[in-house]
């Protein structure tokens, strides 16, 4: 099992809380901090390239500091278009080359590394979508079939990444994406937190798209919306009424997430890609991320190890 | 040598740390960064529920029932549990003690017993105590006076010793017995080992890896962490040093004196101090601590990034 982890991370600083691209100490602390634990990969978001390079020389040099500290390499980066806007939306096709042109920028950021995934969240918020129609649905799939035949010219799989709130969260939303898009373009990236709140199985799901799953993020979460939160505008993920906190650590009671369930089914798959632990907001509530990614740590070597041994 | 870790950075008021679930997290956090025995601290009271005996066992039924609930978190141990019996606890009706005085010697013997008899319960060997009080507190300490602290110091450890406990006397920077030579009479007065910590003796303008070498034979317990600053000599006379002092409360108001291994601008010399300890066999236990350094998960981290890229421990169930 390879491990890599999702950079969500913040940290205290003289400024207050900040991710620890804050300055190159707290960057080469918190990646001491993940060394430590054993991680291998790191994924970080698209927005985090140009500090990394500020800080380290290059991205390149970003990657050496990992590999001297026990890292393999960056395994993966986040790039994402949220919310709706005039320039950016995947469901409008006349914002496509804008979308198309950033993807290619961010690509080129990390040209030369054997940086893995391309990470996307292939829609913007439900809400500004809806009605979420087969039409809209097959733009979307446009957009990412170009994209995925652009970045994979760079060495990059492009693989999706989907939200409770976005415009493709159920099943059959799913299946009609995945039907529309090239399985050697488009590929599938299983967030076990997310599809659990949008009421689809993550496990289910990662059994019927196994050829195309590229990459995971572990982490769990104690609600199921079932009250039509995803539809929250401008925000479901920290504006829903009644839901304080979606996502949580993995090892923490209530949680949805049958993990040793899903490393079951990954072994059994023959998957031999990366595994990403994810700490998404894990500050809300007064939650650190060094103790939730330890806690996460020790799950996985205590409990999921187990069922791999 | 056997490297446990210190959990009393988790404990920064009677009432937060004191859920199950809230120690479960601190306890996995130590087992990731690699550690599988952990130091208690004493406490006092219900809240307290890892620091007084009683208490733990209230709240765990049995020693057997305690080493569970670590182990449920694949901590496979107690090294140690620190102690200052001059510290008032709502157990003893808040007396203040002191080991300076004779008169207070039977009654700090006995309020030993409870945690003496606890660390045999649980199969643990070393029970840390601070050997007298802060500087600013008390009157010089003449050679009758460290002759009394190390009277009580044997007594206790006789008492330990008959449970197979034995008693290891933490140098703090703020105490009584401050300067080297103050160390040195203290030992001569006692039997009992000396728990060597490494930011403590240096802020103490101590060095820590002179002192090793030239006490070897009597250091039987380790507290490892680093420091940026020493005292400048007189800033551990400051009344409140506690505040006064090490929480920057006035002086040079420096809030953190306490920094993880391999900290920039770290005073201690952590590596040559570890390979003193290799030279000459030390047997006993290296606890590493956060002590008020910051937020306890991420210098447990750093300490442990520490023990495997600087000083090439290798973490197999627990460093080695």
């Amino acid at each position: 099992m390879k491990w890599s982890y999702m950079d969500h991370w913040v940290t205290e600083t003289p400024q207050g809380p900040q991710p620890p691209s804050f300055n190159r100490a707290y960057m080469d602390r918190y990646v001491k901090q993940l060394s430590a634990l054993g991680f291998q990969g790191f994924d970080t978001f698209f927005f985090y390239l140009p500090m990394l390079a500020g800080m380290y020389g290059s991205v390149a040099g970003f990657e050496r500091f990992l590999q001297d500290n026990g890292f393999d390499k960056i395994t993966g980066i986040f790039s994402a278009y949220p919310y709706a806007t005039k320039y950016t939306a995947p469901h409008v096709r006349e914002t496509h080359d804008r979308i198309f042109a950033d993807c290619e920028n961010t690509v080129r950021a990390v040209e030369g590394l054997s940086v893995e995934n391309f990470i996307v969240m292939p829609t913007t918020t439900y809400f500004q979508v809806e009605p979420v129609t087969p039409d809209k649905i097959k733009i979307m799939a446009d957009l990412w079939n170009r994209v995925g035949a652009m970045t994979l010219q760079h060495g990059m799989k492009t693989t999706c990444h989907f939200e409770f709130w976005g415009a493709i969260r159920t099943r059959e939303q799913l299946d009609l994406f995945f039907a529309e898009t090239d399985p050697a373009l488009v590929h599938f990236f299983c967030d076990t937190a997310q599809h659990t709140i949008a009421g689809v199985d993550p496990i289910q799901m990662f059994r019927d798209y196994k050829d195309r799953c590229t990459g995971f993020h572990f982490k769990d979460t104690h609600t199921v919306d079932t009250a039509e939160a995803y539809r929250t505008p401008p925000d479901p993920e920290l504006m829903a009424p009644g839901v304080d906190r979606w996502f949580y650590e993995m090892g923490t009671e209530g949680g949805l997430v049958d993990f040793p369930a899903l490393i079951r089914e990954i072994v059994a798959s023959g998957y031999d890609g990366w595994l990403t632990v994810e700490h998404d907001k894990a500050e809300l509530g007064g939650g650190s991320y060094a103790e939730a990614t330890c806690v996460a740590k020790w799950y996985i070597d205590n409990v999921l190890a187990e069922v791999t041994a | 040598m056997r490297w446990a870790y210190a959990l009393n950075q988790w404990n920064i008021r009677m009432d937060v740390f004191v859920r199950h679930e809230d120690q479960k997290r601190a306890l996995k956090t130590v087992s990731a960064c690699g550690f599988d025995h952990i130091e208690l601290a004493a406490g006092t009271g219900r809240w307290d529920n890892l620091g007084r005996p009683e208490v733990i066992l209230l709240n765990h039924g049995s020693h057997a029932g305690f080493l569970e609930f670590l182990r449920g978190c694949s901590i496979r141990g107690v090294s140690s549990m620190f102690w200052d019996p001059g510290q008032p606890v709502e157990e003893e009706g808040w007396a203040f003690r002191s080991t300076a005085n004779p008169a207070d010697h039977d009654a700090i013997v006995e309020s030993a017993r409870p945690f003496i008899d606890f660390l045999a319960g649980i199969g643990a060997d070393t029970l840390v105590v601070r050997p007298t009080g802060s500087a600013w507190l008390s009157p010089p300490l003449d050679a009758d006076a460290i002759k009394h602290i190390g009277q009580v110091w044997n007594r206790v450890g006789e008492l330990a010793a008959a449970s197979g406990v034995r008693v290891a006397l933490h140098y703090d920077c703020l105490s009584a017995v401050h300067t080297e030579a103050d160390l040195e009479n203290l030992l001569a007065a006692t039997d009992a080992g000396l728990a060597l910590d490494t930011a403590e003796l240096t802020i103490g303008g101590i060095d820590p890896v002179a002192f090793y070498r030239r006490h070897h034979d009597r250091v039987t317990h380790v507290h490892l962490k680093d420091t940026r600053y020493a005292d400048t000599g007189t800033e551990y006379l400051m009344p409140g040093a506690e505040t006064t002092m090490l929480r920057g409360g006035a002086g040079r108001r420096i809030e953190r004196w306490f920094y993880e291994l391999g900290t920039e601008g770290g005073l201690v010399d952590v590596e040559a101090f570890v390979a003193a300890l290799r030279e000459h066999d030390y047997p006993g236990w290296v606890v590493v601590e956060s002590d008020h350094g910051g937020n306890p998960a991420e210098l447990a981290m750093l300490n442990s990034w520490y023990l495997q890229h600087e000083l090439g421990l290798e973490r197999t169930h627990g460093y080695r």
